[in-house]
């Protein structure tokens, strides 16, 4: 079940913004759709373990909100809260970046005629955010060897040191990376104005299709039942009945 | 395809005045294997960056002389045209690749010059039967040992098909069975009649593949032989050269069956580790190092090596794995060595890690290791073998007994590796104990007291030398 | 020496170099600045934010402009990087413009200052200026940015922020903190820059 990655850039956006602004029925409705396509890609395990986080933190703050707790009970409720609003978006990201390629990802820009100039740097950053993680873990690690910790005596003395030992050696090594990644990208024709083709096929089939209408048509449900400041079930009962 | 270098002098933007390359000249013929040998700083790798094309294209400096491949001057081409004809492996295997799968990383070399995505699948699958890597399609490369990235490197290359292979010091930190599956590989493109350049000082795995080896001194030409001729010249002539040996020594051929004890021994007990119980990655019931001596641990790439360092050391484990390590007193010093570099000055290096700070002690320390010039001058800007004694330095200063090395000497010279070599003996001098982790046989038989092999995740075999 | 030329100049084989430096210094932004500005999830110190967030990330731009060859195009890119992930995120066609007229701001002061000091201070101060804009639709556009807010967090912290949005003085202050913070982070990052970088070789 392929989708183009046009498509999925396409879920992504409305995905969130509907996520975002609107009650937490569009967001099951939206979220749905990475969820059920992730489990046509075998990947059982994050979504168990998506649902059953996500079924938590909302039972937990409905459970909760209206409880008296005290200062660390409202912090944890506002986290289920945060946690429950912010979940969808992670599982939209999630099956967007699982699944799609590099070069599969350049080639739907390309095709969206989005110059080479930008999805260069673009699929660089994605590429780059699990090196960021390792070399900074590399170097906390580093770190925790020398003694150096973030609440001591040493740090209080002088707090800027800390971040200078945290940063200097991530951008050294990162700028020895990038320059090396350069160079082999380089030399391997990586050119912004030759046009790349790519292994992988990019074109839209049905399930595309599929998943573009249902988009559009929570979006437009959504706006609607706003607009009209009703629930989407009145309007819909109203027509029907 | 020819390569012409005439008469080429080269310097760097950032040190104008010590030219990197004096009036080169070097003739390579289509077909021909040709090893560019030489010590470190030598400007090898400075004349693999002209047959690639960085220099004039990439590399910022200033040029005099030429350089043809075939009739035409690189300096008129593009990078992106010259890519057709030359195919580069770097020495770094983490950092040369672009995508996230290993398929698309073979064929982003093919995507790069716009080829039919037909033909680029055929070409993959063909390279991939070449190199023997099916077991590595579609996996995520992030997830791949160093070897393993290395050979997807010469995949990609190999996908273009172009007349020139550049490998600038691709061995550096594979092991011996990679090591001998690059020899497989470049072999292969020999066969089929390219021509393959490898810049190295690790000779060995080169002898039967090679039909000269140019001798590369202070940026000039200064000799050539064949392999044969090198070996008439015996061992000793080699590495006064810096060069490592022609014929790499065995550790197995000089081991002795271990039959005493030792006397004295730092022992660790349950170092097991795994991500899910299914799999453990280690699982040691009991690891026994000698006082003050230098062991060494052998294992091919995969074997779990770097997770027993990180275990001893506490950097990884249970609460009561870390914490037995903290009071045991042990350091890493880890293989990339920029990631515990963290002060403006050698000195401030080798101070941090001192309670109480004590100067005098530290130049010391600094004296034994040969850095006293460079108290004052930035760990950064080191060269890389320097900045490996810096971060030992800063491991002798932290006052702690057991110190680990993960892979000391990979890509270091024969005169380096001898500089590690005695460094080491000294700190076991001094009482420490060590335990060193490498894939470099001359280094074992240097200074090493023991061996211990591993292979996935269990001890197989422990010998005293 | 006869025939003797400068390698390496401006042209399309040093592109892919500047490209690959706005993607890996845009991932570095990204994380750092999310990191910083989590210090803003305490109510009392919403205004302090912009300041951290502009603080903590001078270093890394101050690397970053001095390596980029193309000021404008790069900067440019960069921004709206930002931007279009603010726009994804909901907050709407205002931040997208904003991130691409600072880029190009930025770039533009890059340019006429060469990357000298000044160069690289005027430049990140105005980047700056986008990172403080992240909070400017709860004024322009109050109703909305409430309700956004209102699925993030909790009805005690949406109600603090519909109080900040009564007043203008509340976003002038987020965007003086942004720019103090920028100016400190400008200065620290020049040590930075002289205590290390240069004398590695990584910036000139």
């Amino acid at each position: 079940m392929k989708l183009d990655p046009r498509t999925k850039l396409f879920l992504a956006i409305v995905a969130n913004s509907v996520i975002l602004s609107a009650p937490p029925v569009y967001s099951v409705l939206m979220f749905a759709v990475p969820a059920i396509l992730l489990l046509f890609e075998k990947k059982w395990k994050f979504v168990l373990a998506f649902f059953s986080l996500y079924l938590a933190a909302v039972l937990g703050f409905e459970h909760l909100k209206t409880m008296d707790v005290g200062r660390v009970g409202t912090l944890a409720v506002s986290t289920m809260m945060i946690v429950s609003r912010m979940m969808p978006i992670t599982i939209v990201l999630y099956y967007v970046m699982q699944t799609t390629k590099a070069n599969e990802f350049m080639a739907g820009m390309s095709r969206m005629h989005v110059p080479n100039k930008v999805t260069i740097p673009l699929t660089v950053m994605i590429r780059f955010f699990p090196t960021v993680f390792d070399e900074s873990r590399a170097i906390g690690n580093a770190m925790k060897m020398r003694g150096i910790r973030l609440f001591s005596l040493q740090t209080l003395k002088n707090p800027f040191a800390i971040l200078e030992y945290r940063l200097i050696p991530l951008l050294v090594s990162l700028t020895k990376i990038g320059d090396e990644l350069s160079v082999a990208a380089s030399t391997r024709g990586l050119a912004p104005e030759t046009r790349r083709t790519c292994i992988v096929p990019v074109g839209f089939h049905a399930q595309d299709l599929i998943v573009f209408v249902y988009c559009l048509i929570v979006a437009a449900c959504f706006v609607i039942a706003s607009r009209a400041k009703q629930s989407i079930f009145d309007i819909i009962s109203a027509i029907f009945c | 395809m020819n390569i012409s270098i005439k008469n080429v002098s080269f310097s760097y933007t950032d040190c104008i005045d010590d030219a990197v390359l004096k009036d080169v000249n070097l003739q390579i013929e289509s077909g021909e294997c040709v090893v560019l040998a030489g010590e470190s700083g030598s400007g090898k790798t400075t004349i693999s960056k002209l047959i690639n094309g960085l220099i004039p294209l990439y590399q910022s400096g200033t040029m005099a002389g030429d350089v043809l491949l075939g009739d035409k001057n690189t300096a008129d081409m593009t990078l992106a045209e010259i890519s057709r004809h030359v195919g580069s492996v770097f020495q770094n295997p983490r950092s040369q690749f672009f995508n996230i799968d290993t398929d698309s990383e073979i064929a982003f070399g093919c995507e790069n010059l716009g080829m039919d995505p037909e033909e680029i699948r055929e070409r993959v699958n063909r390279v991939v039967k070449e190199i023997h890597i099916e077991h590595l399609a579609g996996r995520n490369i992030f997830h791949l040992s160093g070897g393993e990235k290395q050979k997807i490197a010469c995949a990609s290359v190999n996908a273009t098909d172009p007349d020139i292979f550049v490998l600038d010091e691709p061995s550096a930190n594979l092991d011996l069975k990679t090591i001998a599956d690059l020899a497989e590989i470049i072999k292969l493109w020999k066969s089929r009649g390219k021509t393959v350049v490898v810049v190295e000082h690790r000779l060995h795995y080169l002898r039967d593949v090679a039909d000269r080896i140019v001798y590369v001194k202070d940026g000039r030409i200064d000799c050539e032989w064949t392999p044969a001729e090198l070996e008439e010249k015996g061992p000793e002539y080699a590495a006064s050269l810096g060069l490592r040996s022609l014929r790499l020594p065995s550790v197995v051929a000089a081991l002795e069956e271990r039959a005493q004890s030792i006397a004295e021994t730092i022992t660790f007990r349950n170092l097991t580790f795994s991500y899910q119980k299914k799999f453990p990655i280690l699982d040691i019931p009991e690891l026994s190092l000698p006082k003050g001596k230098i062991t060494a641990l052998l294992g091919h790439n995969g074997a779990g090596k770097s997770t027993l360092a990180q275990l001893v050391c506490g950097l990884r484990g249970s609460w009561s794995q870390k914490r037995a390590a903290r009071k045991l007193g042990t350091y890493l010093i880890m293989q990339d060595v920029n990631h515990q570099l963290f002060t403006e000055s050698v000195l401030d290096e080798v101070l941090l890690g001192m309670k109480p700070k004590d100067e005098s002690a530290a130049l010391e320390i600094l004296d034994s290791l040969n850095l006293k010039s460079y108290a004052e001058k930035h760990p950064m800007a080191l060269s890389g073998g320097q900045k490996q004694r810096v971060a030992i330095a800063s491991g002798v200063s932290s006052n702690r007994d057991l110190i680990v090395f993960d892979e000391p000497t990979s890509g270091l010279d024969y005169r380096q590796m001898l500089a590690v070599s005695a460094t080491l003996k000294a700190l076991a001098n001094r009482g420490k104990t060590l335990f060193v982790i490498t894939h470099d046989p001359e280094l074992v038989l240097n200074c090493c007291h023991h061996v211990i092999r591993m292979d996935h995740g269990r001890i197989v075999e422990q010998y005293s030398l | 020496m006869p025939n003797v030329k400068t390698t390496g100049k401006k042209s399309s084989n040093t592109l892919v170099r500047d490209l690959v430096n706005v993607g890996i210094f845009a991932a570095l932004y990204i994380v750092l600045a999310f990191l910083s500005s989590s210090v803003g999830y305490i109510p009392a110190l919403i205004v302090f934010s912009t300041g951290s967030i502009a603080l903590v990330t001078s270093i890394p731009l101050f690397l970053f402009f001095s390596k980029i060859e193309r000021s404008i195009l790069c900067c440019l890119i960069f921004c709206g990087f930002f931007g279009t992930a603010m726009f994804v995120m909901g907050q709407g066609i205002l931040m997208l413009s904003i991130s691409l007229l600072v880029g190009l701001l930025a770039g533009v002061a890059l340019k006429v200052f060469g990357k000298g000091f000044a160069g690289l201070f005027s430049a990140n101060i105005i980047l700056c200026l986008m990172s403080s804009s992240m909070m400017l639709p709860l004024w322009t556009s109050t109703e909305e940015y409430l309700e956004y807010t209102r699925t993030m967090c909790d009805a005690g912290y949406v109600a603090k922020l519909a109080e900040l949005s009564q007043s203008p003085w509340p976003l002038v202050a987020i965007y003086a903190f942004g720019i103090l913070g920028a100016v400190v982070g400008g200065f620290i990052a020049r040590r930075v820059m002289k205590k290390h970088f240069e004398r590695i070789g990584l910036a000139k």
